[in-house]
């Protein structure tokens, strides 16, 4: 089966300043990956070019066979996408929102995941608690069918059990070839989830491996796997 | 279930499978849970639960039926293998450990033999 995603040569730039160089990866079918990084490192852009809302770049993208953007876009659900909504919609208007705008999404998953996440659609989406409003954003992104979910820190600033709600919910709900991309910069929140980790540093991939490799392999456990990259370092990141 | 990282999760949960036979809280015949199921109890990706039960359909502990699951073998010489196998790998660990120290097998079975004693008469205060 050919790769899911396939980056190849990729460099971006945003107002003169070098984001991303050279970067080449390819993500399988089926998987739950993990983008670990330093904050800064050039995650959520990563995630913003392959969702195809990032457009100026060198190299090549190409998801199932498809290069131009605007196909893309259609073909990930990027937990960001929410970021544009006005604060100010009830939940249940910004899930009757998608569902006009995107074809793969589904109204009664989205409701099935609210459900189960504690959500009450009648509040709007500047009453919600951070933790809610990370649920919104899993319910929102999971309620859309698509072969690749890119998740930005999507645990950050929750406490426990708000993650282990969110992480349940992943499980369950990922549809079963499809791809999840997970950014990260806490590991051990998610290594337990992960089939693969991709590291960012120095604006390009350093490394892709899998996690049974890394603890089976190189005797490591996920995060010391990470950690690595960073020895001798500490001061410059 | 807490996991040790440094260890493949796929193989802590045949561990964690071979105990729940040994145990007999999955008995001979037992229908497992399905692979989704078991995923969200233990908190793991789909994919890793799958490793481990095709492993130990290998194994012929677990056979799966078309359609229906995996089920727990009803053939008493594989589990009465297992749970030989299971005991014997961690005696492995406590005679090498011990042989690290330069006891020798008498002396383990006098150590182990006293040892037993204790632990049987700590139980009866």
């Amino acid at each position: 089966m050919t790769d899911l995603l396939a980056i190849k040569d990729l460099s971006y730039k945003r107002n003169m300043h070098t984001i991303l160089t050279d970067l080449s990866l390819t993500l399988p079918h089926n998987a739950i990956i993990g983008l670990l990084g330093a904050n800064g490192a050039g995650k959520t852009t990563l995630m913003r070019l392959i969702a195809g809302s990032a457009t100026e770049f060198h190299g090549e993208i190409r998801l199932n066979d498809e290069t131009a953007a605007s196909i893309r876009k259609s073909m990930v659900s990027f937990s960001e996408q929410l970021a544009g909504l006005n604060p100010g919609m009830k939940l249940n208007q910004i899930a009757d929102f998608y569902d006009r705008v995107y074809p793969d999404f589904v109204r009664a998953d989205f409701d099935k995941l609210a459900q189960q996440l504690e959500l009450d659609l009648q509040k709007r989406l500047n009453q919600l608690s951070k933790g809610n409003q990370r649920k919104f954003t899993i319910a929102i992104t999971f309620a859309r069918h698509v072969q690749l979910y890119l998740l930005d820190e999507p645990f950050n600033g929750i406490d426990s059990m708000n993650r282990k709600k969110i992480i349940a919910s992943i499980i369950q709900w990922k549809p079963e070839m499809a791809t999840i991309l997970i950014s990260d910069h806490h590991v051990t929140d998610i290594a337990n989830l992960l089939d693969q980790v991709i590291v960012v540093q120095h604006q390009t991939v350093v490394a892709q491996e899998k996690a049974d490799t890394i603890r089976e392999k190189h005797n490591q456990s996920i995060e010391d796997y990470y950690e690595s990259f960073y020895e001798g370092e500490n001061e410059h990141d | 279930m807490e996991f040790d990282d440094k260890v493949p999760i796929y193989y802590q949960i045949k561990q964690y499978i071979y105990k729940e036979i040994i145990v007999n809280r999955l008995k001979p015949g037992a229908k497992l849970p399905a692979v989704r199921q078991l995923a969200v109890k233990l908190t793991v990706n789909v994919n890793t639960v799958q490793r481990a039960l095709s492993e130990l359909v290998n194994e012929g502990i677990l056979k799966p039926q078309r359609g229906k699951g995996n089920f727990v073998t009803t053939d008493i010489s594989v589990l009465v293998d297992l749970r030989r196998r299971v005991v014997e790998g961690q005696l492995a660990m406590v005679y090498d450990r011990l042989a690290e120290l330069q006891i020798t097998p008498d002396e383990m079975i006098q150590y182990l033999t006293n040892y037993i004693d204790q632990r049987k008469e700590q139980s009866h205060d």
